[in-house]
């Protein structure tokens, strides 16, 4: 079953500029997806599309059958997709704990579920627990863009859309972020990554879409990929 | 000079000095969520001032004035709310690109309609409401009942602000929204509604100064042109986004001008303030407690 639909849309970030043409991709639930292309290729923009950032101009994106077109973010994050932009994205003067408490937005109101939410989160980050108290602004990068992560999965999304995880993070904890989507999606959630770490997509996705210059240009299986990496990489190297 | 005189001048300017810090906390909680100036903070206080006045004497009676200033507050709340809703909120939905700057012309139009529409409907003239309280003690030193009432409300405004934006979901997102735009938005808050809410309760401030100030700078369509520059000294004093600057430099700029007053001459009160806005952009164009540097 298709969890995310994604039919020939269309959209940029001014009148009569589209940066994506024609995009379709299909992500079904419980899957791990990925997209990689060259710079510039509008894997950016598609995510920020998907999570309302953007309004597409045609075509047209299903979450569970529900069209999301006019959506704004914080109605998709309710829908059950969280969001996690590259780089960090997070409150710097505010603490560790509070910057979660504002991840479990949503559910606000439920004391209970926010306990267990925030519990979860500390189990799976030991990191950062142990500076819940800390404001952000004092985390190391690697923690900081932990903590931007967290954020977002305290709320047990269905769909989790994440965008170039590893860009400018030691090797360490660049090994524990892929680590870490991989456990949540053996958790149950989907996942659709954008990486410019070839191999890492391969390595973690089971389907991949080819972005070049905003349309798909190759979508198939990782096995098909892995055959073809040598290609791959040559092209997005020259950049055709 | 004596000390008696001396000290009952600092306090006027304490005094002083925080009601203007409550004009410049108003324009500054505004701009850090919005990053939009609110060139019409003055209209909110002058419609605080005569909301007020309206209520004192013909509803509430001179003795339950303590009931006019929440109620002015809580109008003028409202009131931001649904100018924010119909005038300003349309410059910064949809795409990502933000048009801050034509949402800031905005304010600069109403401040001209509202400034007209006080002489449409109340007339040119000045009012004032009766007096709040009569002269009190600090201590040993006497001071005005209405200037003691001031800063005891003040105080109490500033104190639920702090209260509300420290402790509550809403003060939490209001936050959020100043710290990153995007980040609030990834945790699912509506930062559009976010925008409405930090509107609202920066004019409820200005409302609020209006409202207590009422009986000592009295009510006129354009008695907020005073407390807006003033409030917009005290930004370039503390630095733009911060509420800790504001309120030091409001009880800066309160002291200079009292201390300016009393020995040199009190005919130059605006000019003391003024030389401390350009000793300050001299040396720390920045302001005491601004950010180095603006990213946007
Ligand atoms: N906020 C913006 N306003 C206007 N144009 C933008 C904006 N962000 C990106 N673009 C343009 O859209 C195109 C696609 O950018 P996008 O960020 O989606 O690429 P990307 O595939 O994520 O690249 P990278 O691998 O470098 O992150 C580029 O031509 C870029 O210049
Ligand atoms: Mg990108």
């Amino acid at each position: 079953m298709s969890l995310l639909s994604i039919q020939d849309i269309s959209c940029g970030y001014f009148e009569g500029i589209d940066i994506l043409h024609d995009v379709s991709m299909d992500v079904g639930e419980g899957s791990f997806t990925g997209i990689i292309g060259p710079n510039g290729a509008g894997k950016s923009t598609l995510l920020k599309t998907i999570f309302g950032f953007l309004t597409y101009r045609d075509g047209e994106i299903l979450f569970i059958d529900e069209k999301i077109r006019d959506l704004s973010p914080f109605q998709i994050k309710k829908l059950g997709i969280s969001y996690i932009p590259q780089g960090i994205n997070n409150f710097p003067h505010m603490t560790v704990r509070e910057n979660l408490l504002l991840g479990a937005w949503t559910f606000k109101g439920d004391k209970d579920r926010m306990r267990r939410g925030l519990e979860r989160v500390y189990d799976i980050f030991p990191v950062i627990s142990s500076k819940r108290n800390h404001k952000a602004e004092f985390l190391s990068g690697g923690e900081a863009k932990i903590l931007s992560i967290a954020k977002e999965m305290i709320s047990s999304p269905r769909l989790l859309l994440v965008d170039e995880p590893s860009a400018g993070l030691a090797p360490k904890i660049v090994s524990y972020v892929y680590e870490f989507l991989r456990r949540s999606h053996e958790g149950g959630t989907t996942i659709l990554l954008v990486d410019q770490n070839i191999n890492q997509a391969i390595e973690n996705s089971e389907y991949l879409y080819m972005l070049e210059m905003g349309s798909v240009s190759l979508e198939g299986s990782s096995q098909m990929f892995k055959e073809k990496l040598k290609e791959i990489i040559r092209d997005s190297l020259i950049g055709a | 000079m004596d000390s008696l005189l001396l000290s009952q001048y600092l306090i006027a300017g304490l005094v002083i000095g925080i009601i203007y810090a409550l004009m410049a906390i108003g324009i500054t909680f505004i701009y850090s969520i919005m990053k939009m100036i609110n060139w019409s903070m003055g209209e909110f206080y002058m419609m605080g001032s005569y909301l007020q006045y309206f209520l004192v004497v013909y509803i509430l009676g001179p003795h339950l004035w303590f009931v006019g200033i929440p109620i002015s507050m809580a109008v003028i709340f409202f009131v931001g709310l649904y100018i924010q809703r119909f005038l300003l909120k349309p410059m910064f939905v949809g795409e990502m690109e933000r048009k801050d700057e034509y949402a800031t012309v905005i304010t600069i139009a109403m401040m001209v309609f509202f400034r007209n529409l006080a002489v449409v409907l109340a007339g040119p003239n000045q009012f004032a409401p009766p007096d709040y309280a009569s002269p009190t003690y600090i201590g040993p030193l006497p001071v005005s009942g209405n200037r003691f009432v001031a800063l005891v409300g003040t105080l109490l405004i500033l104190g639920l602000f702090y209260l509300v934006v420290r402790n509550t979901w809403v003060g939490r997102a209001l936050r959020g929204s100043a710290q990153n735009r995007v980040g609030i938005q990834t945790a699912g808050v509506n930062v559009l509604r976010v925008d409405q809410i930090a509107f609202g309760i920066g004019v409820s401030l200005a409302a609020a100064a209006g409202a207590l100030l009422a009986p000592i700078f009295l009510v006129w369509p354009e008695n907020g042109a005073v407390a807006t520059m003033k409030g917009f000294e005290i930004i370039v004093i503390g630095g733009l986004g911060s509420i800790p600057g504001s309120l030091v430099a409001g009880l800066l700029l309160g002291l200079v001008e009292s201390m300016g007053s009393v020995l040199i001459s009190p005919s130059f009160k605006d000019v003391y303030g003024f030389g401390l806005v350009l000793f300050l952009l001299a040396i720390r164009p920045t302001g005491l407690f601004g950010e180095r540097q603006r990213v946007a």
